[in-house]
């Protein structure tokens, strides 16, 4: 593949910078590729070979898990493999094993939403002063398990939630590829609503025509254009629905690079802005501007080659602030930007 | 399922027709009828001895039903049946366990709590409902203060020489109004409020007492809002963003006043509170009057093309105007001012989540 050779070349300096964009698109291809690779093995005592990187690395490829389930998923097998006596013990096993996964990819909001939820969980439930281990272990691991099914179940909410606000005839503007937001769109198709979806082409990673692949299944038409080309659509759109990577304590959004434009466009001509977000993304952040989010790298292939002196700034995401949203839909109901925080402080405290 | 007790049954089957009918006008009375009505239910409902509060949740509930799919517009009958689930979804938090489980007192013999419970079974059925019905009077009663505990606040928001604009006629507005001017003297503007023209009746009302009144039309409102230091409205619901349903006309000095930069104040009692999104605002949320009111019968019959019969001509009458929350600068409601992103804070205090949707 012609791409490879562009990879390699980044991949050293990526490495350098902490590994993240050559490993993600290895792992990116080989999901795509429907492969599955061996699990590891599991033993019950000592394994010394265990990683807690590799665990959620197994679960980040099943096709439909959120990047935060598969971090519960796999803190979930820590508790399973630990040795810990005590409660307090567990604890910080988990603690290690949340800091060993936040570094081994820092750039990743919902990985580490998902790690904080969990050990705010757990710190709750050992509160409550499980005197057998065991059971206390076996309450933790029954709810990691749970998260799975918490994270289709929140889709499904926040479909149903959704569709009502799509309606017979409208266009809508999508950016990014998001499940939830493909959930949304296909339920309210399913229940008979007739719209169309205009899709950007998403660079650099193309997302564009992975949903379009996938609203084309559903039956929804769909109109593929150019990032560049959203303030030249918006007068025909009627709304904006994007996902979100994570949801910040302003209520704001970070998500994929060039959500931030479409917002703004889309505000500026007073059409509604609407985020579809499961509740495990809301993370303890808070933004002032862009440069406050963490560095994340993605490489862009550009057709004409680049001169040697310019630079390339190639982040892959920004942060949307709130007073350009309307709506969040979120599996804790219809949020206001400004609601968020209240929700937040529920989840966290 | 619950049996139907004939004797609420015809009330609630008179308020559901009167509704539908339209003969219930104003979010006030709709609110009280509503109140009054559902405290009737609930004294007359025969609770079983387990699970009390979730058979008075489900009569109320569907009660309710009956009211909205009856009017959907008198969205505060909707706020009312509503808001008495939630006091009773924390009275059902408030029952200790044994009335609700009658298994547990037979587990538990050692417990004399529980032993004294179980007997005094009937006793505790009859303070849930005492407590439900307790609730629903103190809800009346603030229904009839609530003018009171808005107007209070009219020194704070109207200074001294201020020009006042408004649309219409509302009550509230009116006791705001003259409270201000037992201290101060302003102007007031009053935009007649077409077709229905309250705002004549508005303009007598403060005329009579004493305050200067100027009547203009509503096409004259862009052309006075530059004179104008406030413009002050009542609101018939909010939703759950912050925004407004109003009568028509509403959203145009709305946007008169962002133009010019005049502070939109609206009054609106907690009752008017809705916890429901407006997707799809101007059709869903609106009300069709009769086109009699704009065009006479007769002049409309000249529309009608010769020989076919067939409609040139359209005359539409909406009741509401649905004004986006980022037009309004505060609410003043019973319980002070509040800002249009506050809204959910509020819902959130009288409004248990399962209330959202009552279906």
């Amino acid at each position: 593949m012609k791409a490879d050779k562009a990879v390699e070349d980044v991949g050293e300096s990526a490495k350098v910078a902490g590994g993240v964009t050559f490993e993600w698109l290895r792992q990116a291809e080989d999901a795509s590729l429907l492969t599955t690779p061996a699990r590891p093995t599991a033993t019950d005592h000592g394994d010394s070979s265990f990683s807690v990187i590799e665990e959620f690395n197994y679960w980040r490829m099943q096709p439909d898990l959120a990047e935060a389930v598969a971090a519960i998923k796999a803190l979930t097998a820590v508790i399973r493999r630990s040795q810990a006596s005590t409660m307090m013990g567990l604890e910080i096993e988990l603690k290690n094993a949340s800091e060993a996964l936040k570094a081994w990819d820092e750039t990743s909001i919902p990985l580490s939403a998902g790690c904080d939820l969990f050990l705010r969980y757990v710190t709750r439930t050992t509160a409550l002063e499980y005197e057998d281990i065991r059971a206390g272990k076996a309450r933790l691991i029954e709810r990691g398990e749970r998260f799975g099914e918490i994270s289709q179940k929140a889709r499904r909410t926040i479909a149903m939630l959704g569709q009502d606000f799509i309606l017979n005839g409208s266009t809508i503007l999508t950016h990014g590829f998001s499940r939830v937001v493909l959930n949304l769109l296909k339920l309210a198709a399913s229940n008979g609503k007739h719209f169309n979806v205009i899709c950007t082409e998403g660079r650099p990673d193309n997302t564009g025509a992975k949903v379009a692949i996938e609203l084309l299944a559903a039956g929804i038409p769909v109109t593929l254009i150019l990032d560049s080309g959203v303030g030249y659509m918006m007068e025909k759109v009627d709304m904006l629905l994007v996902g979100a990577e994570g949801v910040v304590e302003s209520g704001g959004i970070i998500n994929y690079i060039g959500t931030f434009q479409s917002a703004l466009v889309a505000r500026s001509m007073n059409k509604p802005v609407y985020v579809a977000a499961e509740s495990y993304k809301f993370a303890r952040l808070y933004p002032l501007e862009q440069r406050d989010l963490g560095p994340s790298p993605c490489h862009v292939e550009f057709v004409e080659p680049v001169p040697e002196d310019a630079k390339v700034e190639n982040t892959a995401r920004d942060y949307t602030p709130p007073n350009y949203l309307t709506l969040l839909f979120t599996d804790l109901g219809v949020l206001t930007p400004s609601a968020v925080s209240d929700e937040l402080i529920q989840l966290y405290l | 399922m619950i049996a139907a007790m004939p004797d609420y049954q015809a009330a609630v089957d008179d308020f559901v027709t009167r509704l539908r009918r339209r003969q219930v006008e104003g979010s006030l009375i709709t609110a009280k009828l509503t109140a009054e009505l559902l405290r009737q239910v609930v004294s007359h409902q025969r609770l079983p001895n387990v699970g009390q509060a979730a058979v008075l949740i489900d009569v109320v509930k569907s009660v309710g039903l009956r009211m909205i799919a009856a009017n959907p517009i008198a969205i505060a009958a909707a706020n009312r049946s509503a808001l008495r689930a939630p006091s009773l979804h924390n009275l059902l938090e408030s029952i200790p366990d044994p009335v609700k489980t009658p298994e547990a007192p037979a587990a538990s013999v050692g417990d004399s709590d529980s032993k004294s419970r179980s007997g005094d079974r009937n006793s505790v059925s009859w303070k849930l409902k005492h407590n439900v019905i307790e609730g629903i009077t103190e809800l009346l009663q603030d229904l009839d203060d609530y003018h009171t505990h808005v107007a209070e606040q009219a020194l704070e928001h109207i200074h001294q020489n201020e020009v006042i604009l408004t649309l219409g006629r509302s009550r509230s507005l009116l006791k705001f109004l003259l409270e201000a001017k037992k201290k101060r003297s302003f102007q007031v503007v009053v935009a007649e409020g077409a077709p229905r023209y309250q705002g004549h009746t508005l303009a007598k009302e403060l005329a009579e007492k004493g305050l200067q009144t100027t009547v203009i039309t509503d096409s004259a409102v862009f052309a006075m809002i530059s004179r104008v230091n406030m413009v002050i409205i009542g609101a018939h619901a909010v939703m759950a963003n912050g925004g407004v349903l109003a009568p028509v006309g509403m959203h145009m000095v709305a946007l008169a006043a962002r133009r010019h930069a005049v502070p939109f104040v609206v009054l609106a009692g907690v009752h008017k509170l809705c916890p429901q999104y407006p997707h799809k605002p101007y059709t869903l949320l609106n009300d069709m009057k009769s086109p009699a009111e704009v065009v006479e019968f007769g002049e409309l019959s000249e529309c009608f093309a010769a020989g076919t019969g067939d409609h040139t001509t359209y005359v539409v009458n909406p009741t509401f105007d649905y004004i986006p929350p980022d037009l309004v600068s505060i609410f003043i409601t019973d319980t002070g001012g509040h800002n249009p992103s506050y809204v959910y804070r509020l819902i959130a205090e009288y409004y248990s989540p399962e209330d959202y949707f009552l279906q």
